[in-house]
């Protein structure tokens, strides 16, 4: 028999999904911030860049928290983008590295934190797939 | 100093990883004594802000001083989180929580003293 599916995205598993997100919009917020702060001229792209992931994982860990009605709506958009980040960013930081002469949460596709950041999105929209169906109240 | 602070924060937080690992294993909730461990854990990390701070008022430098502080006080707030959720998870997902959180501080104190060593 299988695991049993949570009621909502939020609880058991979910809930350790959430916590790993507060972690990493915690550190890439907090990074980006450090950055921005003490040497923004010298990568505006990537720095800008790691403010924005760490947005896109503040908006995503709120939404998967929440978790009902619209809020799912936000998550399958952050998660979805943060997905699109990695990829691209992880591509570019390869192809292009000359434009990313720092670390950002995303570039060699999130080598710098473990690669979380690559599989994180997938077990994220994976969780929301699989507690689709699930009415939410 | 801060090195001294920085390994005892370090084994104490394998150890409570350890004991909510092993409590997820056996399919089991956080529990209020290892609360207990986590907040001995905060305590440390308390006294290494002041002795931190204390000791760059003294003469003291690092060289990355944002980031450095940036990790001081966000390691603040990893623990708390997970002891707040072991409150409205009681299955064995909140020890992967705990077990995570006491990873994710004890990492951070790597990075501390480095930066701290730098």
């Amino acid at each position: 028999m299988s695991a049993p599916s949570p009621r909502r995205a939020s609880q058991g598993f979910g809930r350790v999904v959430v916590f790993v997100y507060g972690l990493l919009a915690l550190a890439a917020t907090a990074r980006a911030l450090s950055q921005i702060v003490t040497r923004f001229d010298e990568a505006p792209l990537a720095y800008s860049l790691s403010l924005f992931s760490g947005l896109v994982y503040v908006v995503a860990t709120v939404a998967l928290a929440r978790s009902t009605g619209r809020w799912r709506t936000l998550a399958w958009v952050a998660i979805s983008i943060e997905l699109l980040g990695v990829l691209v960013v992880g591509a570019l930081s390869l192809a292009v590295p000359q434009d990313f002469p720092d670390e950002t949460v995303w570039s060699q596709f999130g080598a710098g934190y473990g690669y979380v950041p690559l599989v994180l999105p997938v077990v994220g929209l994976a969780l929301l797939w699989r507690t689709r169906a699930v009415p939410s109240h | 100093m801060i090195g001294v602070l920085t390994w005892l924060v370090g084994a104490l937080c394998l150890a409570l990883a350890g004991w909510a690992t092993w409590r997820a294993v056996r399919d089991r909730p956080v529990i209020l004594r290892q609360l207990f461990g986590a907040g001995v854990i905060e305590a440390v990390l308390v006294v290494q802000v002041v002795a931190v701070a204390v000791l760059l008022a003294s003469g003291e430098e690092v060289s990355d001083a944002v980031t450095f502080w940036g990790y001081l006080v966000t390691v603040l707030f990893v623990l708390p989180a997970a002891a707040a959720t072991s409150f409205v998870e009681r299955t064995r997902w909140s020890s992967v929580i705990l077990a995570l959180a006491a990873l994710t501080t004890g990492f951070l104190q790597y990075r501390i003293l480095v930066l701290w060593l730098a």
